[in-house]
């Protein structure tokens, strides 16, 4: 039994921007919160690998295959480095893997969906990136260190990731009319998922994240940030963003647009998105099929 | 790092044994530290964990982790089992005993120094002139204060 | 149900992809051997394109400059030099796409970082030749790379093979890093500058691409019985095409009389069988019997599988072969 003074005086710690590592005491519901909350990051990353690896063999030039390739390997290294940190937490990764695997832990909604051409591979290395860099930059204070830390590293490989994406999604802009057309049919498909991608709005008060300082802004924040920015930066080029209610509030100072269908969401996150079974299996069997390779190096540690 | 005591998690509604990063929390294979040295002079840093089979393979895989994108000049791969770890409190901030005498801030002399200047001239050749200062706390720990 | 997405439009069509977006056939048994099913496919609805999209276009022609290549190669030296840099460059780049098709998806997360380093490496080393090709006949790199048919295409067929599975993939590392180590050291000293520089570089990267290979080798074959089977599997296949990779190019002898090369096929190939063969002893697997199997790449002849590859790599390039990307 927890002893209830030291769940408040940490607590109180934390809440005052007090920072722990992997070896302190955790409060029991601190400690599953984080890594709950790490694990689905790392699942996103693993995930999200599978959308963009698609292009890698269909990249139109050396320059962009040597880049996406290197990007999806960054996702993966990311996917590593957090499962290490969850794993500190005290859940191995292979039992992280087998609860993904068999759909009982979430990955986040982007990677639920298709990919039909390079515009896809543009706006996602461009926009997806951007939004998860915001809600990644407010992790930087997060009060367990050894995620904060890991998050440092990621921001600085993320920030090739925009640049990479900008710059495809910069050439296709100024390219021929074909190229425009790919790039605006796939922001007609992404706007959904990307106003969907920071979550829906919660109440301070019951978000034990914040509660715990784990993340430091609200999801109405992150998504009005990532909006303020890059709203601007998809007009400037001329492409047009499948709201036609958006519009800037010259008095809040933020874009306004549809209140997003947060039932689409949740069907998503929970496995029913239109790709979601399709990247699931591939992982599965992918898995399935070199467990071979991990029996044959674990035996090799034992013999040694 | 030093063993503390076992703790538990709840998973599933059950409470489920946390193994302590010092045994190898939740990982099947032995877990290395990294550290790397971004420039020259500059000095060992660490950068995070990894897991692997065995050393040579945690070498390798550093090398790709903090080093693949010509970040590091220096990378060490270190067990975790053979870290030691300090953290108690008692021992790096002894509260109870004054040791004072043998740290910088230990030392002020301001007020003493005032009296003892009423005895000097007022302007000194070749200095910018007696300016009172306030006196600057320390920025790190480690900190090498300007007037010495 | 949802206010978004809007409804398909009939008249637009769907494009259809191949291979990566899901596993492979050898995966898919493989997993049924294990009991693992499939995810139930229950989507709450679909998304499709909402504009109509570019298709791409057919094959393209063989280049002029690869035309007079092939015309010119066997008589005149600066033609056969070109010819060793399209095979140079297609070989890492072949190579290098089919091991990047591990990338997200191999046996573990740091080795899927590594390995996704050396397919890196390797196309890194391609676009070196290609670049160097490109600048000697006045074409940009990519259009070296991407703008041709598949007979066009110079790498041995060894290298187009699929992935297959882990075994395969490491067999066929260790075999070509063999091979291409050989061919580094008779090129490290090219009467031709250019290549000798780039050589240089090179040499230092597959330093730790050789290291990889007999790491992997010794640990297939020792390790489980399992892995050794599967080795065992692989071997003989992978040898045999292997082969292939020494099939003597067009102007060979203009190029070691020039001291462009400095090691004809054939030598390399008895170096090779000599060094890969006693490593192979070493493990205690059996040493396949010297017969090429899969031949004619260095002529532009590829397999099926070729073609497939080659239609997924220029399926972008293919809407605008004049467009920017």
């Amino acid at each position: 039994m927890e002893d209830a003074d030291r769940v408040a005086e940490f607590t109180a710690y934390v809440q005052n921007g007090g920072k722990v590592e992997a070896g302190d005491w955790l409060p029991d519901e601190y400690r599953l919160q984080v890594l709950r909350f790490v694990e689905m990051h790392a699942n996103s990353e693993l995930m999200g690998v599978l959308p963009e690896r698609e292009w890698i063999n269909r990249a139109p030039t050396l320059k962009r295959k040597l880049a996406l390739t290197a990007k999806v390997q960054d996702e993966v290294g990311h996917a590593e480095l957090l499962y290490r940190v969850a794993e500190d937490l005290g859940k191995s990764r292979e039992a992280m893997l087998a609860d993904l695997l068999a759909g009982k832990t979430k990955f986040h909604n982007v990677f639920h969906y298709p990919t039909y051409s390079w515009g896809d591979v543009a706006i996602i290395a461009w926009l997806v990136d951007a939004a998860a860099i915001q809600s990644q930059k407010a992790l930087l204070d997060c009060s367990y260190e050894p995620y904060a830390r890991t998050m440092k590293k990621i921001c600085w490989e993320e920030s090739f990731h925009i640049k990479h994406g900008y710059d495809c999604v910069v050439t296709l802009a100024s390219g021929t009319e074909q190229q425009r057309t790919i790039l605006q049919d796939a922001l007609n498909r992404w706007w959904t998922p990307l106003v969907h991608f920071h979550g829906p709005p919660t109440d301070p008060a019951k978000d034990r994240d914040l509660y715990w300082r784990i993340k430091a802004k609200a999801n109405s924040v992150l998504r009005d940030e990532f909006l303020d920015r890059y709203v601007p930066k998809i007009l400037e080029l001329g492409l047009t963003i499948p709201d036609p209610t958006l519009h800037f509030n010259e008095e809040s100072g933020h874009w306004e647009y549809a209140p997003p269908d947060w039932s689409q969401l949740k069907a998503v996150v929970t496995g029913h998105g239109p790709r979601s079974a399709e990247r699931l299996t591939l992982r599965r069997l992918s898995y399935a099929d070199t467990e071979w390779v991990r029996e044959v190096v674990l035996a090799g540690r034992l013999a040694a | 790092m030093a063993a503390t005591e076992a703790q538990t998690v709840v998973q599933d509604d059950q409470a489920v044994p946390v193994r302590h990063p010092a045994s190898g929390s939740g990982a099947t294979w032995p877990i290395f530290e990294v550290f790397r040295q971004e420039r020259a002079g500059q000095p060992m840093q660490h950068a995070g964990n990894l897991t692997a089979p065995d050393a040579d393979m945690a070498e390798l895989y550093a090398r790709e982790f903090y080093g693949r994108r010509n970040e590091s000049i220096r990378i060490w791969v270190v067990p975790r089992a053979t870290v030691r770890e300090i953290v108690d409190a008692d021992l790096l901030h002894p509260p109870a005993v004054d040791r004072s005498y043998r740290i910088v801030q230990g030392y002020t002399v301001r007020d003493k120094l005032d009296q003892a200047r009423a005895h000097g001239e007022e302007h000194i050749p070749g200095t910018p002139g007696r300016k009172a200062r306030p006196p600057a706390g320390p920025k790190t720990a480690m900190e090498i204060p300007d007037d010495v | 149900m949802f206010k978004n997405p809007p409804p398909p439009d009939p008249q637009i069509e769907v494009p259809h992809f191949s291979s990566v977006t899901t596993a492979t056939a050898d995966a898919v048994l493989e997993a049924e051997r294990r009991g693992v099913q499939p995810v139930p496919h229950e989507p709450a609805f679909d998304v499709q394109p909402t504009l109509d999209l570019p298709a791409p276009g057919p094959a393209p022609a063989m280049p002029a400059w690869l035309t007079a290549l092939d015309a010119a190669a066997a008589t005149d030296v600066e033609q056969a030099l070109n010819g060793l840099l399209l095979a140079l460059a297609d070989d890492e780049f072949i190579l290098g796409y089919r091991n990047s098709e591990w990338t997200g998806i191999a046996p573990m997360l740091e080795e899927d970082v590594a390995f996704s380093s050396m397919s890196q490496d390797e196309i890194g080393h391609a676009r070196l030749f290609y670049s160097l090709l490109g600048a000697r006949i006045g074409v940009d790199m990519d259009q070296v790379a991407y703008g041709r048919p598949p007979a066009g295409f110079r790498n041995a067929q060894f290298l187009e093979m699929p992935r297959t599975n882990w075994a395969f993939t490491l067999a066929r590392q260790y075999l070509y890093d063999q091979y291409d180590q050989l061919r580094l050291a008779a090129l490290a000293h090219s009467q031709w500058a250019p290549l000798a520089e780039v050589i240089g570089k090179i040499q230092r990267e597959e330093k730790y691409h050789a290291m990889h290979g007999t790491t992997w080798m010794h640990r297939l074959a020792e390790n489980t019985p399992d892995a050794r089977a599967r080795l065992e599997a692989a071997l003989p296949g992978a040898w045999s095409a292997a082969l292939g990779l020494f099939e003597p190019l067009p102007g060979e002898a203009l190029l070691i009389q020039a001291g462009y090369l400095l090691g004809t096929a054939a030598e390399l190939q008895a170096a090779w069988l000599d060094r890969v063969g006693s490593f192979l002893r070493e493990l205690g697997l059996a040493v396949p019997p010297p017969v090429t199997g899969a031949r004619g790449g260095r002529q532009g002849q590829h397999s099926a599988d070729f073609a497939a590859l080659w239609d997924e790599l220029t399926i972008v390039y293919r809407i605008d072969p004049g467009a920017k990307w």
